[in-house]
């Protein structure tokens, strides 16, 4: 087809903006999926997106449409995640487009992922769409918003669809303005190949498929490719568009948006962010890549069974083709074994990877608390970075510690400023500044180190804002602060996995606050076990669990087979997610305890 | 290969009514009504004629819900349905609320020839009894027994409860002085389990904590031991050998039949529920699911019911049901358990020692796959 005829876009929104939905709505209108086969979050493919409701994965789809003005376009959709440790996906998505359409829920207005991913999108010179869903809300403001749209992020808003994705309202109109507003792609069919690769997944029977946007020249079944970061070099064996099924194609043209298989079994060899072009005829420049995201936060992933680990490296090797911000390395750990330091973008990225983990490679994992990175500046001058407060050196060779700041905007109601604010100062944040954005709106920026805002900011931060309250941020450096390292141990070992790192003047508290958590969470076992945190060698709080005196069923009468047997089947499944250390049974809960604690009350 | 096991010798029959729902109680049971509990008789009646049940039983035992609060006729009809399964010597056993039982309940229980009865005493203490929903006193249970003595059923056993809401030591210890005045053959003393949909879960109640539940089991084991009472099975106590020949039949892992709906049952090879619909027993009274069982999960069972006995498993019976020695199939488990002082093998049994059956969950823990 005609380049002039093609429309790659993508749709940007803040979480349950109804992006997802949109998406469907428009799968459904250009009746690129029958309607036997719809089913919401369509494009959402894993078992975990559709259980969270969220997108964690961009996925690109082909469409066709027959436009009012006669002619019939090809869409390439690409559906991208909303929550903020997922801006990774969000910016390789837009690398592969032309335009964005820009959802803004109109009971809601503009939140601080709205802002972030214009941003994102104006970065890559998108042409950007807005769209004003779920008018059909007894609470929508549709027209307060679209002033919102145009007073905080500057774009005209006279022309924006008003939408329900849900019933399917004026959708046709955004599919007019896609046509309309969002340009055609430019490269040159003659030109040599260049493709850029925005996602790629691995096939147990194809090896890698990679996905890829023509940006000039075509891609065609024969041609021998190379990969001009690593210099691979391959022979395209399969080619095509989703649709959203897998549709073959002997060609994508300049413009197109697909995927091609060409049996590669060494997963290092594609990078997500490198660019594709002809082996015979090599472009001379590769293509700009993105903005690498560098992981925020560690945490050490260990197989519960220790002969597994050679499954988890290669479970990790085939998720970081899928993943391209996921980072990890081999550790050892004295209470866990065998393991990787693998590092994120934040607690949910950690959290869906750990889950990916289990469910799709069908390993049982122990994951340790997790730990930002920590600068370390020696007596001698030398800095090394710790992601592991395990392996922080001894205090005697520590001249200071730094620890990562980050500027966080919180976009708030009038009402909950105080609720904000006072949240804020227990996480040790600086206040920067208050502004009014609009009418009964405001944006707060406190300067906070990353340690706190990881663990459970998110969290409280809806809670004391009943859910109005919303937050994007980004690093800005290293500051100096009065940090120590402290030990947990358990029956006078110390555990390595369960070392903190605490603010001194905060040292007490967190040790009590950790040992009683711990004496909750790890079960009595058949000897007492005292629990103590240490700073440098000075026990500064203690617990002891009691030994284990009775555990049997004691009820259920004499012929309850069934519910005795899945009692203790339930009890073994149990251990099975805990993790002998020395002497003592350990469940996977109790490695995040020292974040369960990290609260203000407690 | 299958478990062998000649002929099935023990009958449950679950009487599924009940005259008011305690708070604590999970079983499969539903509010007395004169015509509901006809059609149940009926629909009993099809089932014990559908099925294939040999004469004579070993045991027949009778529990519920509530049996005695059918009305005497209906007691009656049950009884006579049931009468013809018991053979010479046959422990014959109904599950007695003192609440429910008259002196026309009791003769009917003494004329077909009812042998032994288990009665819900639970606790004498009617602050405890008001917070359960049981709408009886220590005296009723005393003059039940009388009833029932009078009529030459001796062999009683009462049913208590402990680690209730707020109970306290000494609130347990006056309960069971009160049971052992009233001299029952047997007892049987359960600790409490709040169970999922029960009132006492919806209302948040918590046993006590699990120091003093320990507490109590100590105190209670003592007890009844220097009262004269054997410790057989982790909850139950006998005088004189007058073990629950029924529920003895459950621990050495016989097969057993489950009768009426929400009784379950066990044959070679699988275990079975059935329905605890009342409507689907009406229509069918042969409903049920049956839950596959392999020759693994028989052997882990018949070491789970049996380490609950004082006197242990018979290695001879479990080699006589799998063709292979108790020794040769959990040797591993065997070593370590031993080991730790948690079982010991004599006189040709398997058995806990007083440490392994006070932890026997983790005990048995090692002999699942």
């Amino acid at each position: 087809m005609d380049q002039k005829y093609i429309r790659n876009f993508c749709i940007i929104a803040h979480i349950d903006h109804g992006k997802s939905t949109l998406a469907d709505r428009i799968l459904e209108m250009t009746d690129t999926v029958q309607q036997r086969d719809m089913k919401n979050q369509l494009l959402d493919d894993m078992e975990l997106e559709r259980e969270r409701g969220i997108t964690i994965k961009l996925n690109a789809v082909q469409l066709s449409y027959h436009s009012k003005d006669g002619h019939d376009y090809l869409f390439n959709l690409i559906d991208t995640p909303g929550h903020v440790d997922f801006s990774y996906e969000v910016s390789r998505s837009l690398a592969a487009c032309e335009g964005a359409v820009l959802v803004v829920d109109a009971t809601q207005g503009v939140q601080a992922q709205t802002l972030a991913n214009t941003y994102l999108a104006l970065d890559n010179n998108l042409e950007i769409l807005p769209v004003i869903n779920k008018i059909d809300m007894n609470n929508a403001q549709p027209d307060f918003v679209k002033h919102e749209i145009e007073n905080i992020i500057g774009l005209d808003c006279s022309e924006a669809p008003m939408i329900s994705a849900r019933t399917g309202m004026n959708v046709d109109q955004v599919l007019e303005q896609i046509v309309r507003s969002i340009p055609a792609p430019g490269g040159d069919p003659s030109a040599p190949l260049q493709a850029l690769v925005f996602d790629s997944f691995y096939d147990p029977y194809r090896g890698v498929i990679a996905l890829v946007r023509i940006r000039e020249g075509s891609l065609s079944v024969g041609d021998k490719i190379r990969f001009m970061a690593t210099g691979a070099e391959y022979e395209v064996l399969e080619a095509g568009i989703r649709n959203p099924r897998e549709v073959p194609l002997r060609t994508l043209g300049c413009g197109d948006v697909g995927w091609f298989a060409a049996s590669i079994k060494s997963i290092q060899d594609v990078m997500v962010g490198d660019t594709v072009t002809s082996a015979a005829r090599p472009a001379a420049e590769p293509l700009e890549g993105y903005r690498r995201m560098n992981p925020m936060v560690y945490c050490g992933l260990y197989p519960s069974d220790a002969q597994k680990y050679g499954d988890l490296r290669d479970a990790l090797d085939k998720l970081k083709l899928n993943d391209a911000s996921l980072v990890y390395e081999p550790e050892t750990s004295q209470a866990l074994g065998f393991g990787f330091r693998c590092g994120f973008l934040g607690l949910l990225h950690m959290d869906v990877i750990q889950e990916r983990l289990e469910r799709e490679y069908n390993l049982d994992l122990i994951a340790t608390a997790p730990s930002v990175i920590y600068h370390c500046y020696l007596s001698d001058g030398t800095m090394i970075a710790v992601d592991n407060p395990a392996k922080m050196p001894d205090f005697s060779k520590i001249d200071h510690l730094e620890e990562p700041y980050v500027k966080a905007d919180i976009m708030v109601p009038d009402t909950y400023i105080g609720a904000v604010m006072d949240l804020c100062q227990n996480k040790r944040g600086i206040y920067q500044s208050m502004e009014v954005i609009d009418t009964g709106r405001n944006m707060i920026t406190y300067e906070l180190p990353l340690s706190e805002i990881i663990f459970d900011f998110f969290d409280r931060l809806k809670s004391c804002s009943k859910g109005y309250a919303s937050l994007d941020y980004e690093i800005i450096g290293y500051r100096k602060e009065d940090l120590v390292r402290m030990d947990i141990l358990l029956n006078g070992e110390p555990v390595d996995a369960l070392s903190v790192i605490v603010h001194r003047g905060d040292a007490y508290r967190r040790g009590s606050q950790i040992t009683v958590r711990l004496k909750e969470l790890i079960p009595k076992q058949q000897f007492e076990i005292p629990v103590q945190a240490a700073v440098g060698g000075k026990v500064i709080a203690r617990t002891n669990i009691k030994s284990l005196r009775k555990n049997v069923l004691a009820k259920c009468y004499g012929g309850d087979i069934s519910r005795k047997k899945k009692l203790l089947e339930k009890q073994k499944e149990g251990k099975k997610r805990m993790k002998a250390v020395g002497s003592v049974v350990i469940p996977q809960e109790a490695f995040m305890a020292v974040l369960s604690v990290n609260d203000d009350e407690g | 290969m299958m478990m062998k096991d000649n002929g099935i010798r023990h009958l449950y029959v679950h009487v599924p009514f009940c005259r008011t729902i305690c708070f604590y109680c999970d079983f499969c049971r539903t509010l007395y009504r004169e015509q509901s509990a006809s059609q149940w008789l009926d629909a009993l009646e099809k089932e014990l004629f559908l099925k294939d049940i040999r004469v004579p039983q070993e045991t027949v035992y009778i529990g519920g819900g509530t049996p005695t609060c059918l009305v005497p006729e209906q007691l009656e009809r049950l009884l006579g349905m049931l009468d013809g399964y018991c053979g010479d010597g046959c422990e014959y056993t109904i599950e007695v609320n003192p609440e429910t039982l008259t002196e026309e309940k009791a003769d009917i229980l003494a004329r077909h020839g009812i042998n032994r009865a288990s009665i819900g005493y639970q606790t004498s203490d009617p602050r405890m009894l008001a917070l359960m929903n049981r709408h009886h006193t220590a005296g009723d249970v005393r003059h039940t027994m009388e009833l029932l003595r009078s009529r030459g059923i001796t062999n009683l056993s009462l049913d208590i409860m402990y680690s209730l809401p707020g109970q306290t030591m000494e609130d347990l210890q006056e309960s069971v002085k009160d049971a052992l005045d009233m001299r029952p053959s047997h007892l049987s003393l359960y600790s409490l389990t709040i169970e999922e949909h029960t009132v006492f879960a919806k209302r948040g109640y918590q046993p006590c904590d699990e120091e003093l539940e320990a507490d109590m089991y100590e105190w209670i084991v003592r007890t009844l031991e220097s009262a004269g009472y054997e410790q057989y099975e982790i909850s139950n106590f006998a005088r004189s050998g007058m073990y629950s020949r029924h529920n003895t039949a459950y621990w050495e892992y016989r097969n057993f039949h489950g009768i009426s709906m929400g009784a379950s049952g066990k044959a070679s090879g699988f275990r079975y529920d059935n329905t605890k619909d009342l409507k689907e027993y009406l229509l069918d009274p042969l409903k049920r699911e049956t839950i596959p069982l392999s020759e693994r999960d028989e052997m882990f069972e018949m070491v789970m019911m049996g380490l609950r006995m004082k006197r242990g498993m018979s290695l001879k019976r479990f080699e006589e049901c799998f063709g292979r020695s108790f020794v040769s199939v959990y040797e591993k488990q065997l070593e370590k358990l031993i080991a730790q002082n948690m079982l010991v093998v004599t006189d040709g049994t398997v058995r806990c020692t007083p440490e392994g059956l006070e932890i026997l969950n983790t005990v048995l823990e090692e002999f699942l796959d």
